[in-house]
């Protein structure tokens, strides 16, 4: 392979990037289910195990990204073992209940703006989502610096708050009470694993940067650091959201974090996480906007979406049509988030959706054109394993999803609908356009 | 001349023949060196304030990498097939800084026929 001109991005850089993606402000309410469901070592039993799990996946990504390093990432490596129709019906429900996060994550956002500037929440959540989309639709794009800078604050300012807080509950005596809840039974563990997960989504997304990274290898060291640090991360959180005194809904708080903050170091620790987080949601969502538009543009150019949202902006490079049907379907899913209450069926319908595609990932990195010659039948059989326990889990966040199981059930159906629609849509160009005459002999002259 | 090399020669005489989308590519200067996955065939092509000034066989050090099978290459470079399809299923890579491989995409998917 030619050597580039340029280094590209670095390890450092990456895990920063793959940290950042996963870690949004919607994690805290995920944490938070988490606690509610387990408690205390439970909870952190609950992040460990979905982390070592996490950790076999970047594994087996490591491998995908050094035989296809490819932008398109999941939906390639799917389409690479599987074919493209089911790959997409796979993998496509995954990017398209990531806007339903986004809407949960534009509802928190609003408190937290409401925190810090004097303004409704549901202003605050629409002044994010298009404040953010004016941003990408002018072709800003947030540096890798300042991503870095976001996403290490927020974690080394979550923490602190976290060990203040479990300081706290030593200093009354009361840790451990908070830390030692009963122990759960095999299925709501599982439930609680299965949850954890979607602490996790998006760390493997750093695949799609295998193009600009310096090599292969970065993107594999980056991918099993970031689970590292996001399981040591979580874990920490956790044991923060035990020792808390007031639980969030009980007080209609719906961001886990502020009170945690509120708790550990009084208004101006509240404050300092607000920024914090609402620079992180922002990092989080240009990103996602990005990659998305991309996409959206790149199927609409295959025929799959109507073929005006392939249209990109000459001087930005924007796909602007693609970026306002995002828009709409991010002010959609806020609305049905917040108004339809689908805040838990959105976290859990995320959750599931991403653990079909782990288990994919998993699967396929043991086959055709990942698969090497030598690999040992023990690798194999983990492999197997690893992909049937993300298929357990998502099968346990159903169990366990009590009144929100007809909403989760809803969004997947609508995504995995529109998923089966899409793939039924595509279809492989292979028609030959007949070349204008003036170009069948044309002399290349250059210059 | 390798049937790449031709390919690609071709496929700027396209581009050259668009003075409007020549035009909107002022001031980009990249150097990409095609690679046909399964055979020995390298091409490189310099451009030069939105023009291609040189195309030659072989490689050299690059800016944009593109790599896929051969048959893959000369289809996008024909226009037979744009570059989305085989890209988005993981046939088509590419390496480099992301602002030269958007805008390559953009003069790909514009010169190719609806």
């Amino acid at each position: 392979m030619p050597a580039l001109s340029r280094g590209g991005l670095t390890t450092g850089s990456l895990l920063s990037a793959s940290c950042g993606t996963a870690i949004a402000s919607v994690c805290a309410v995920g944490l938070f289910e988490i606690e509610r469901l387990l408690g205390g070592v439970w909870s952190v039993a609950a992040v460990l195990t979905a982390g070592v799990c996490c950790f076999g996946l970047a594994r087996a990504c490591g491998r995908l990204t050094e035989v296809v390093p490819s932008g398109a990432g999941p939906l390639a490596f799917a389409a690479r073992g599987l074919g493209r129709r089911t790959g997409l019906i796979l993998v496509l429900p995954y990017l398209l209940l990531t806007l339903f996060l986004a809407g949960a994550e534009a509802l928190i956002v609003g408190v937290l703006f409401s925190r810090v500037v004097p303004v409704p929440p549901g202003i605050g959540a629409v002044l994010f989502l298009v404040g953010t989309w004016g941003l990408c639709r002018a072709g800003v794009r947030v540096s890798y610096r300042v991503q870095a800078l976001a996403t290490w604050a927020l974690v080394a300012g979550l923490c602190v708050v976290s060990i203040l807080a479990l300081a706290d509950a030593m200093g009354r005596g009361e840790l451990t009470e908070r830390l030692l809840p009963p122990p759960p039974d095999a299925a709501r563990f599982a439930a609680g694993v299965g949850q954890a997960l979607f602490l996790f989504m998006g760390f493997e997304l750093i695949t799609s940067q295998a193009e600009i990274a310096a090599g292969p290898a970065c993107v594999r060291w980056a991918l099993g650091g970031s689970v590292v640090v996001l399981a040591g991360f979580y874990a920490t959180v956790s044991l923060g959201f035990s020792c808390l005194d007031v639980t969030p809904d009980a007080s209609g708080e719906m961001v886990p974090q502020l009170a945690v903050a509120g708790q550990a170091g009084g208004l101006a620790a509240l404050l300092l996480v607000a920024v914090l987080s609402l620079l992180a949601s922002f990092t989080s969502f240009n990103g996602a906007l990005l990659a998305l538009s991309r996409l959206t543009a790149a199927l609409a150019s295959q025929g799959i979406l109507p073929r005006s949202l392939s249209r990109v902006e000459p001087r930005s490079l924007a796909p602007r049509p693609a970026l306002a049907l995002l828009l709409v379907l991010a002010l959609g899913a806020t609305a049905l988030v917040g108004l339809g209450g689908a805040m838990r069926p959105a976290i859990l319908a995320a959750a599931v959706s991403a653990a079909v595609v782990y288990a994919v990932l998993v699967w396929v990195r043991e086959r055709s054109p990942f698969l090497e010659v030598d690999r040992g039948i023990v690798r194999r059989l983990a492999s197997t394993l690893l992909a049937g326990c993300f298929v357990v889990l998502a099968t346990g966040v159903f169990l366990d999803a009590g009144p929100a199981l007809a909403g989760t059930l809803a969004l997947l159906g609508t995504a995995f609908g529109a998923a089966i629609l899409a793939a039924f849509r595509s279809r492989r160009r292979t028609s030959l356009p007949t070349r204008p005459a003036e170009l069948q002999e044309e002399v290349v002259r250059v210059r | 001349m390798t049937a790449l090399v031709e390919a690609t020669k071709r496929f700027v005489a396209r581009y050259h023949t668009q003075t409007g989308l020549v035009a909107e590519q002022r001031g980009w200067n990249c150097m990409i060196v095609l690679v046909a996955a399964d055979s020995e065939q390298r091409v490189t092509v310099r451009l030069e304030d939105g023009r291609v000034a040189e195309v030659h066989d072989g490689e050299a050090p690059a800016d944009l990498v593109v790599c896929a099978d051969q048959q893959t290459l000369e289809d996008v470079l024909e226009l037979r097939r744009g570059p989305n399809e085989p890209y988005l299923f993981g046939e088509l890579t590419v390496r480099g800084e992301e602002a030269h491989f958007v805008r390559l995409d953009y003069i790909t998917e514009s010169l190719c026929p609806r």
